[in-house]
């Protein structure tokens, strides 16, 4: 096998090269564009963003979605800081809050993998519910920057060689989540369960088990991105995180983790949600009005979904000697 | 070519399935079904249809748990399980259509599961060595490294071959492997089947036509409804003999086509070709007729029902109804002009299954339950109870959806809703799949009274006694052609299933 045919094939490959595009065209017209500052505008937007898809991939693999991050990112974020005002110290309020996204992973995985139900509604109806819990829960209340944590207050305002702390952080859980998806049994069985179901069962793989632990692994992550969404804007209010579900799915398909389940890599998602932010940026400095981001943004997508489908009809059906 | 080869059975057989039974609600699907395999043997699994070939390999392969009777594996007692425990023992089935994984590597697809690791780590290049090895082995040099999408279904069950060998199979079923291969593809499969015998590995082969059995097999069983007719030498019988032995009794009177004096021609097809699915079909049928499309599952019977009523199109041919142009393609315009499909697989072709009784028998005729846009509810569950009494549906409220009620009575709406456009030509695809003997015999009851009314049905079946107690005039087709015509009074078992295997003379 050779290393520059395998990166050709690679799936990530054109969302790359359309972020170096967007980027380097708008450097073209906007002179001085590309500078540190854009590069760090860049990564500290994207970190959630970013951490969220590579949890989100996880359950799309599976051909399965989960469309509660939204809520449970924005409340993980405010849990932190209120247990922390409260007095629960650092390591307890981390742990709340990544316990709070493994318990919805839990529930959405438990529903989903031995009820049956099917995980575009399951997600969507405790997309609702978790929101609703947390604005019980938050009461109006907002959380400010003295009740934040100082540890993630630190990692959301300063950077390692002029990298941000918390795109540093999203890079860890990347390298991470990509080993294990690659290399580790249980999250190659995510893949042959998302591209074949009823092959799956029948090679013996625990399907059910598998969804339930992919689900509350989803989880865990979206409560470490609270972390982060906190550190990012040292606040938290109980509309934190509104709208996050679709900007992360979004971000997924356009780095090619398919839908339809089976195929694509954490990798792909963190470049899908790089993109995305370099186009919200570039649209800034173009003075494009504001409004154009999300048109664009939905023609990544259609483009995506073209692209994928065009390879995978590309494919020649093997046969002998063209016989039939 | 090296026809059979010689075989003497060792010492001990490998599997030993002894007189098992299994049943179903009231069908019993195995009676008294055993099956000796030796190492180092192709031994061929015969029967026609419901026969019981398909329920034993689903015991071995751990989906069905037998009822009774006694299976050994090395002497040793099978444990009945899962379809995991039954590969864990060493006996791998090879479904005709393999189920693979379209997204991973071939590698994967063989080891899935079973991935041999480094540490804590899958050992991608140990994966992807040893899958490469079992290619080869099996002298298909496959790359381990493609996508198992877009592979042939041949290259699926070499996939599939690598992987029972990679679970050190003992035994390999092959439940007929070669029923969606080209000519080619097959001669490649029996290389690879005769490697396997040559190491010592033991292989079931189901297929329908005997004249592979006869190239490649040692010895064979040959099942009959349910049990177990007998266990012979290929190379001591003959073709007519097995004929025989899978035929063996009298077509029963569970089929009353009355007989009726034919009117006019009404469906006359000329010459009706498609590439690579059938090609030179030409044949007719009489008012109060019942035509009879015999043969092997994939020889092409549906797809020329459905090139008729317009699903999908042809390159060249006419179809003519009533001595009008049939249009390709159109099957609004081929329901208006008088036909009626009644698909091969009724749930997913034939019926919408959330959807209610009344819906579902009326959605063929809704313009004429209509007053302007409005669909009058009422005039549309009289409809669906019109039929329903004709047809003896049993079912608790009209208004239930559709997959609450058995088989049979689902295939009786699917009657109800293109009767209901009172078809001048009825075409059925397996009529009776999949249903109990008392509903079948009303459902024959029913087709039989229609073609006494005048209507003129085209009948495709894979059970050969329907096809004898049904038709007046039967047509076999085998791989695309049209190969035996036979009047009611001539088409005898032997003489249809010898035309559909293409046995004797034809091979």
């Amino acid at each position: 096998m050779n290393l520059p045919g395998q990166l050709m094939r690679a799936r990530e490959l054109p969302v790359f090269a359309a972020l170096v595009i967007v980027m380097g065209l708008t450097s073209v017209a906007v002179p001085h564009f590309f500078s540190a500052k854009v590069a760090v505008d860049l990564f500290l937007g994207v970190s959630v963003i970013a951490l969220l898809a590579i949890a989100q991939t996880f359950v799309i693999v599976m051909r399965h979605i989960d469309l509660s991050v939204g809520s449970t990112v924005g409340f993980a974020a405010f849990l932190i800081g209120d247990s922390y005002s409260k007095g629960f110290g650092l390591e307890v309020s981390m742990l709340l809050a990544i316990g709070l996204g493994v318990t919805v992973g839990a529930v959405n995985g438990f529903l989903v993998a031995y009820l049956k139900l099917p995980s575009l509604v399951v997600t969507l109806a405790s997309l609702y519910i978790v929101r609703g819990i947390f604005n019980e829960f938050a009461s109006g209340e907002t959380i400010i920057e003295s009740e934040v944590p100082p540890v993630v207050n630190w990692l959301g305002l300063n950077r390692l060689f002029g990298v941000p702390y918390l795109f540093i952080i999203g890079l860890v859980v990347l390298l991470i989540a990509g080993l294990v998806m690659k290399r580790v049994k249980a999250a190659r069985d995510l893949y042959a369960i998302g591209s074949n179901p009823a092959a799956a069962e029948l090679a013996g793989i625990p399907v059910a088990r598998r969804v339930l632990f992919a689900f509350m692994s989803t989880g865990a992550l979206t409560g470490l991105a609270g972390a982060l969404l906190l550190g990012r804007f040292n606040s938290a209010n109980p509309n934190s995180g509104l709208g996050l579900e679709l900007l992360v799915v979004a971000a997924c398909v356009v780095g090619g983790v398919t839908i339809a389940g089976g195929a694509g890599s954490v990798f792909g998602a963190f470049f899908g949600a790089l993109l995305l932010q370099g186009i919200t940026l570039s649209i800034g400095a173009l003075g494009i009005p504001q409004f154009w981001q999300q048109a664009v943004n939905g023609s990544l997508i259609i483009g995506a979904i073209a692209l994928d489908r065009y390879l995978s009809t590309r494919v020649k059906t093997t046969t002998i000697m063209g016989s039939k | 070519m090296l026809r059979s080869g010689s075989f003497t059975p060792g010492s001990e057989p490998i599997l030993r399935v002894a007189h098992i039974s299994k049943a179903f609600g009231g069908v019993r699907a195995l009676v008294d079904a055993s099956l000796d395999l030796y190492p180092g043997e192709i031994h061929a699994l015969l029967g026609e249809n419901g026969a019981g070939k398909s329920t034993l390999l689903k015991a071995l392969a751990g989906v069905h748990q037998i009822d009774s009777g006694e299976i050994t594996l090395n002497g040793e007692e099978f444990i009945q399980g899962s379809t995991r425990m039954s590969i864990e023992q060493g006996v791998a089935v090879i479904y005709q259509e393999p189920n693979l994984f379209p997204d991973l590597t071939l590698a994967e697809n063989v080891f899935i599961g079973r991935q041999p690791t480094k540490g804590k780590f899958v050992d991608w290049e140990k994966m992807q060595s040893e899958s490469k090895k079992l290619f080869d082995g099996l002298g298909i040099p496959l790359n381990p490294l493609a996508k198992a999408r877009g592979l042939s279904i041949a290259d699926q069950q070499i996939v599939e071959i690598a992987k029972a060998l990679s679970t050190n199979a003992q035994v390999i079923v092959m439940d007929e492997p070669t029923a969606a291969l080209s000519a080619k593809e097959v001669e490649r499969l029996f290389e690879v089947a005769r490697r396997l015998k040559a190491q010592n590995q033991a292989v079931v082969f189901v297929s329908h036509r005997l004249d592979e059995v006869f190239e490649l097999c040692q010895r064979m069983t040959v099942m009959r409804d349910g049990s177990t007719v007998d266990t012979k030498m290929v190379a001591d019988s003959s073709e007519a003999e097995v004929i025989q032995m899978m035929v063996g009794r009298e077509v029963s009177e569970l089929f009353p086509k009355i007989d009726v004096e034919t009117g006019d021609s009404v469906l006359t097809v000329n010459n009706l070709g498609a590439s690579g699915n059938f090609e030179g079909i030409s044949f007719e049928v009489k008012a109060g007729e019942i035509l009879g499309i015999a043969g092997l599952v994939g020889s092409g019977r549906s797809e020329i029902m459905r090139a008729i009523f317009g699903v999908d199109g042809y390159d060249h041919g006419t179809i003519q109804l009533l001595g009008k142009f049939v249009p390709k393609k159109n099957p609004a315009k081929s329901m208006a002009m008088g036909m009626a499909l009644v698909p091969e697989d009724r749930r997913q072709q034939g019926l919408f299954m959330p959807t209610s009784i009344a819906r579902n028998a009326s959605i063929t005729v809704l313009k004429r339950l209509s007053k302007g846009l409005v669909l009058s509810r009422k005039k549309e569950e009289q409809t669906a109870i019109t039929w329903g009494e004709v047809l003896q549906l049993k079912f608790a409220r009209i208004a239930d959806s559709v997959d609450k009620l058995s088989g049979g009575n689902q295939q009786k709406v699917v009657l109800a809703k293109w009767l209901a456009t009172n078809p001048t030509l009825l075409i059925v695809d397996e009529p009776t799949r999949g249903i109990d003997v008392g509903t079948k015999s009303e459902v024959h009851r029913l087709l039989s009274q229609k073609a006494k009314d005048g209507m003129a049905i085209l009948m495709v079946s894979s059970e050969l006694p329907e096809i004898l107690g049904m038709s007046d005039r039967v047509i076999v087709m085998r791989q695309g052609r049209m190969v035996a015509h036979f009047e009611r009074s001539d088409a005898t078992p032997s003489a249809v299933i010898a035309a559909a295997t293409g046995s004797g003379s034809q091979a």
